[in-house]
């Protein structure tokens, strides 16, 4: 048929869009087959089928495109009789619109291809899917009296196909714009890294602009008042401009990033929710029942990756349904449901991707497994006596290798395996197979990742924000007592009818001593590799979506961490790995019998250093960077010895020590007071405000804090 | 004898050429006393009472020491994680990983070096370093008699700098988690 050729290049933005909209009417209509959907849910899908093919039949003949207009009217009459009595659909039916959608789909596309003319008469694939249609006395029963089974297109005149239309063409409009960009990997690198530069010059610009402020204040500070005034206006001036200015770029430096991560990256759910399709055909072509569930579709990722990964989980899923599950009788007779379960899992662990393809079918025959290897030739009958299970499993992998003795559509050709295998090889990934007899055999496909994000979790543990992949958090709610079982060692929480250990995470981190859970505390049920806990937490930031980067090598085997990703302040965001969450920390908990000490400076450096010293020497450290948060801690924790800087901003070391003698629990706790100002004034001071020992930072080299704390607990009667 | 232009114009090119041989001279003579006097560039701080040192070529930048992320339950030297130019870099104690030192100042400067290897981490200082040199041959010298990462070498005004080789420092010290907890 022709078009218009001022419209052509719309015909490329609508096929686009019809493509969008034929992947959500396909996966309504794989939902809308399934057993034990209430009616609810059924009507509400058959509304969204009916506008989705109103949209597809309006936007078409606001186009010209007649053809397709009247596939989309065909199909909206085949919906229309289930649809008013919201009844299950039935297969068949299923099968007419889905065969409705691939004509409408590759007539779209030659329409967009500039093949239009070519195509043929689309009478003969409109009569097939009459024949296709539901019984003529059910249609009837809700046929309009106006004649739907026409072929017309009134859609096109009324108002709601015309927005649709108008829609279509707004959308096909932006895409012509957009398609004419063709960029290299390379250049979009560079452009990231660009960005990367600008988010740590707007850093500096704000950091200007508080030194600015903190050159105002001491101008105020100089009493010269009247003198100065002009010169502080000014200055506050530019620093609130720069301010400005920076709060700007921010939000610009925000928007590239976003615009770049949707330019590299895309949610693999673009490419798995045309696999439900890909299933549900060959489930039916081989007379089996599958139902394939996706897990991290929302991750996003490399587009180049997603691409190439394809056809590599097509294969998967095919040899899944092909050989892995098996019939639904057979099934039964094995205690199974019928419907066979495929699941994939999709989870990003800093810059490695772990893609996992499961199902519940009979898993790898181990003995087919070798004797088909030595017939077809791909291993020897001595090499295969020698293989261990593993090995012979990994058989399958070798080119030539399929335990199908005839060639089907599906398989039987011994092309598949290999050629999934090639494909991860070809990324630097690896693939394994792990099966039981009768259970299932699961893949699992571990591959680098440079790009791609992944919805993150961020909470708080005392100061330290943590970020926690989402697909770990099953749920998240405040602790209520009632619902808590705490023990000597510690609490449980009780959750649809389980007892979960509770895991406080400050503690696990060792920022504090363990502690059960607050009335009102956050608790998030935190779920990996079959295990569970309630994580404690101090707060739930919020949900963001982030890019996960690899850990540096001094941090990278750190078993707690699995990356850190970028905040939009430009801070660093350490993301936990769920396993080591739900791991045993019971082992690992540091013992309560271990000396404690707290250390109190604002400077994060002189923290770790004593630190490092104290642990050196056999101290649990809890660590506090301002004399407000040290009394948080002390009044939650009970510790031997303070180790505090004399000088700090807010709180010095003078003032925490008087509030500390202040309180009974804390008035004979041994304090050390610390300082770079290594002069006898210091000294003095610190000593009348009641510390028990002075050091100058000078003087804190190996051992000499170790000592002098140990001297101090020691004069003082405690336990040393 | 008249002096015709053209005798004046000589006189002038000959002093000029002159001139350009005497430079050349001056020039060559301080080519030669350079190579005697080789020297190595060094990024030189103060730790503590003591003169610290890196070789210049390690040195990529020098930070204020802010947005530095604490890694809880990483190894005692480590300080945190940064970024820098959009990678994701380890902040160290210089102080710790040469096994416990005094400080005179907190430390209010990251240098972003490059470790040996290719890779890149920041290690923390109390003031932005001074470039300056010393004498090749006594770095070397030092370098074949010392076998740790720590070299002690006597500046031309005598005075002790312990310059730093990156790459045993990193070699030897383990940075790695505390895994037990």
């Amino acid at each position: 048929m022709a078009v218009d050729a001022m419209l052509q290049g719309l015909v490329v933005g609508f096929a686009a869009e019809a493509q969008e909209v034929i992947q959500k009417v396909t996966m309504d209509l794989l939902e809308i087959e399934r057993d034990g959907l209430e009616s609810e849910a059924l009507a509400k899908i058959y509304v969204r089928l009916g506008r989705h093919l109103h949209t597809l039949k309006g936007s078409a003949a606001s186009l010209g495109l007649q053809d397709l207009s009247d596939i989309a009217h065909r199909l909206e009459d085949a919906l229309a009789p289930v649809k008013a009595t919201t009844q299950k659909m039935p297969r068949g039916l299923v099968d007419t619109l889905l065969h409705g959608l691939d004509l409408f789909m590759l007539r779209a596309q030659a329409h967009a291809d500039g093949r239009g003319e070519q195509l043929p008469d689309p009478a003969s694939a409109l009569a097939q899917l009459v024949a296709d249609a539901p019984a003529p006395e059910l249609a009837a029963a809700t046929r309009s009296p106006s004649g739907g089974a026409e072929v017309t297109a009134p859609a096109a005149a009324s108002p709601g196909a015309a927005e649709a239309a108008a829609l279509a063409m707004t959308e096909a409009l932006s895409e012509t714009a957009e398609a004419g960009w063709r960029v290299s990997a390379r250049q979009v690198t560079a452009l990231m890294r660009e960005v990367e530069r600008l988010r740590e010059v707007r850093l500096r610009v704000e950091e200007r602009s508080r030194e600015l402020e903190r050159v105002a204040t001491l101008l105020a500070r100089q009493g010269l008042l009247a003198e100065t005034a002009e010169a502080r206006t000014l200055l506050s001036g530019t620093g609130r401009s720069l301010r400005t200015d920076g709060e700007e770029t921010s939000d610009i430096v925000d928007a590239l990033e976003e615009g770049l991560k949707a330019i590299t990256t895309r949610p693999v759910r673009t490419i798995l929710e045309p696999l439900q399709r890909m299933v549900r055909d060959l489930s039916r072509q081989l007379g089996k029942e599958a139902r394939l569930s996706v897990v991290g579709a929302e991750v996003s990722l490399d587009r180049r990756l997603l691409e190439k990964l394809q056809g590599a989980l097509v294969h998967l899923l095919r040899n899944a349904v092909d050989h892995g599950l098996e019939l639904p009788g057979e099934r039964e007779l094995a205690g199974k449901h019928h419907e066979g379960a495929l699941t994939l899992r999709v989870e990003q662990q800093g810059n490695l991707l772990y893609l996992e393809a499961s199902d519940d079918g009979r898993g790898i025959d181990l003995g087919a497994v070798r004797r088909t290897a030595e017939k077809r030739g791909v291993a020897s009958a001595d090499e295969t006596s020698r293989l261990n299970d593993n090995q012979v499993r990994d058989l399958i992998f070798r080119p030539g290798f399929s335990t199908r003795a005839d060639v089907t559509d599906t398989s039987g050709r011994g092309v598949g395996l290999d050629a999934v295998r090639a494909a991860v090889e070809s990324l630097q990934g690896r693939i394994e197979v792990a099966s039981t007899p009768g259970q299932g055999t699961r893949f699992v496909l571990t591959l680098p990742v440079d790009l791609g994000s992944s919805p993150v979790l961020v909470v708080r543990a005392l100061e330290q924000l943590v970020g926690l992949p989402m697909l770990a958090v099953e749920a998240t709610q405040l602790a209520r007592l009632e619902a808590l079982r705490v023990g000597k060692r510690r609490a449980h929480l009780e959750y649809q009818g389980q007892l979960l250990p509770v895991v406080n995470l400050g503690a696990r981190l060792g920022l504090c001593a363990p502690a059960p859970p607050a009335e009102g505390q956050p608790l998030l049920i935190v779920q990996s590799g079959g295990r569970r806990v309630a994580l404690a937490v101090d707060a739930v930031v919020g949900d963001r979506d982030l890019v996960i980067r690899p850990l540096p090598a001094e941090v990278r085997e750190v078993p707690s961490w699995q990356g850190a990703a970028t905040l939009s302040r430009g801070e660093l965001l350490l993301i936990l790995r769920p396993d080591w969450v739900v791991g045993d920390s019971e082992k690992t908990t540091v013992g309560a019998a271990s000396r404690r000490a707290l250390v109190v400076d604002d400077s994060l450096t002189a923290r770790a250093l004593h630190r490092a010293m104290l642990e050196a020497g056999g101290f649990t450290v809890h660590l506090a960077a301002s004399g407000a948060r040290a009394l948080e801690r002390l009044q939650a924790d009970t510790y031997d010895v303070v180790i505090c800087d004399l000088d700090m901003e807010e709180m010095d070391g003078t003032q925490l020590i008087a509030h500390l003698r202040d309180r009974k629990e804390t008035r004979a706790l041994p304090v050390i007071l610390v300082s770079a100002h290594d002069s006898a004034s210091a000294r003095e001071r610190g000593l009348q405000a009641g510390a028990d020992g002075f050091l100058s930072k000078r003087e804190c080299a190996a051992g000499r804090l170790l000592a002098e704390v140990l001297d101090v607990m020691s004069r003082k009667g405690s336990r040393v | 004898m008249k002096v015709t232009p053209r005798m004046v114009e000589e006189a002038q090119e000959a002093e000029a050429r002159d001139l350009l041989a005497r430079r050349a001279a001056r020039l060559r003579e301080r080519g030669e006393s350079t190579v005697e006097e080789a020297v190595h560039w060094i990024a030189e701080f103060p730790l503590g009472e003591e003169r610290y040192a890196l070789p210049l070529e390690s040195l990529r930048a020098a930070l204020p020491l802010r947005m530095v992320t604490p890694v809880p339950l990483s190894a005692p030297a480590v300080i945190g994680v940064l970024r820098f130019q959009g990678q994701v870099l380890s902040a160290l104690s210089l102080a710790s990983l040469l096994g416990g030192h005094g400080w005179r100042q907190d430390p209010a400067v990251l240098l972003v070096v490059e470790k040996g290897d290719g890779e890149l981490c920041a290690l923390d200082c109390e003031a932005i370093p001074r470039p300056t040199t010393l004498p090749l041959a006594a770095v070397e010298a030092a370098r074949a008699r010392t076998e740790g990462a720590v070299m002690e070498i006597f500046t031309s005004d005598r005075q002790l700098i312990h310059l730093i080789d990156l790459k045993r420092l990193f070699a030897e010290r383990d940075t790695g988690g505390r895994h037990g907890r």
